[in-house]
């Protein structure tokens, strides 16, 4: 009984259709989510980490592509500021999510605002603006339903993915390269944003810059390439802005379109 | 990685960037809204962080740059895109990069 009034202080009033709406439509995309978080697990692991620290990592950050992206810097020690500002860096795309879809939580207690922001992945939110683009109101149980179908199949997926991924990680034997794996599903992410001039001009001068950069101490080369290649994009699409969508629904509309495939 | 108050701390500031980032437009006051400039600066960040990640960890060795025909991880990664653009396949992305790096480390 506690537990159950606990819960609705939480999560909004859902409408129960909406919320297996949401399960039937996020369901398809389960079998991505589990790939995805099966290779995270191994990943970590193989990285160096232990398993109780992996399991940790995985309940808690719970951002795949951050999650991946900060191995390597983890692996070798680097200070923590950097580790958080690359994590961060690579989750401002949910900076732009949460801009988008506010308007259908705003109105919501903090608590429940805050839960469901955290659960505010990209597969969801692709599939939450999508359903309610045509919605002129904002903020009913039906959308809340939707999305918390799609947030707990999301959620669960992938949860039990990386752990099953964790687990096996401890199994496979450390000399098979596998770190590798962590940069080709980063691969899975990045290639699906190069479709417009500017990013691509803004990863091809990040990408130089990168790799010049390489030895710099602390990571810092990491740092002075990511605000490079920002500046060159940016600058791009000031110099030749047609055809770039503008303002926030289409630019978040637009990161979703790249985060389909995962 | 094996230092454990390191790797708590880690995770502690990594969990506070996710939910710093998911939650953020949902916990701040409605009058607050995305300035143009910072939108554009925010669409690309992304992009361009993975990039630098996967560079240096692919084009490195033992913190030098490491572009050459003998880079096995360098064909593996451009196979895998190319499998990747091609397909979409998250899975065939990852078989056939793990398949090239095997072959070129055992067969060079």
């Amino acid at each position: 009984m506690h537990r159950r009034r606990a819960f609705h202080g939480l999560i909004p009033p859902i409408d129960r259709a909406a919320y297996r709406e949401g399960l039937r439509a996020m369901g398809p995309l389960g079998v991505a989510i589990s790939v995805w978080g099966l290779v995270t697990g191994v990943a970590m692991v193989n990285a160096g980490m232990s398993i109780p620290i992996a399991l940790l990592m995985t309940v808690t950050v719970f951002a795949g592509s951050a999650q991946l992206a900060v191995l390597p810097l983890l692996a070798t020690s680097t200070p923590l500021p950097i580790v958080w500002v690359t994590a961060l860096l690579v989750n401002l795309r949910f900076v732009i999510f949460a801009a988008a879809a506010r308007s259908s939580f705003v109105r919501l207690p903090w608590q429940q605002r805050l839960l469901a922001g955290y659960l505010n992945g990209d597969l969801g939110f692709a599939l939450f603006s999508r359903r309610f683009a045509d919605d002129t109101e904002r903020g009913n149980p039906e959308q809340w339903g939707y999305f918390y179908g799609g947030a707990v199949v999301n959620w669960g997926a992938w949860m039990g993915s990386s752990v099953a991924g964790i687990l096996l990680g401890g199994l496979a034997p450390t000399d098979w390269g596998l770190e590798l794996g962590a940069y080709l599903a980063l691969v899975a992410v990045l290639i699906p944003m190069l479709h417009r001039l500017p990013v691509v001009a803004g990863v091809a001068v990040t990408a130089a810059i990168a790799v010049a950069t390489v030895h710099f101490p602390m990571r810092l080369g990491l740092l002075l390439a990511v605000v490079a290649g920002v500046a060159v994009a940016v600058a791009t699409e000031t110099l030749r802005p047609q055809g770039q969508p503008h303002g926030v629904l289409a630019i978040a509309d637009d990161l979703a379109d790249e985060g389909e495939i995962i | 990685m094996h230092d454990l108050p390191y790797m708590l701390a880690a995770i502690v500031g990594l969990t506070a960037v996710t939910v710093a980032t998911r939650s953020s437009f949902f916990m701040l006051p409605a009058r607050i809204e995305l300035p143009g400039s910072v939108e554009r600066a925010l669409r690309y960040a992304p992009a361009c962080a993975l990039t630098a990640i996967i560079t240096q960890g692919v084009f490195a060795r033992d913190h030098e740059p490491y572009v050459s025909v003998h880079n096995n991880q360098m064909w593996a990664l451009l196979a895998a895109s190319l499998v990747f653009a091609k397909t979409r396949s998250m899975t065939g992305t990852m078989a056939v990069g793990m398949a090239v790096f095997t072959a070129l480390r055992l067969w060079t």
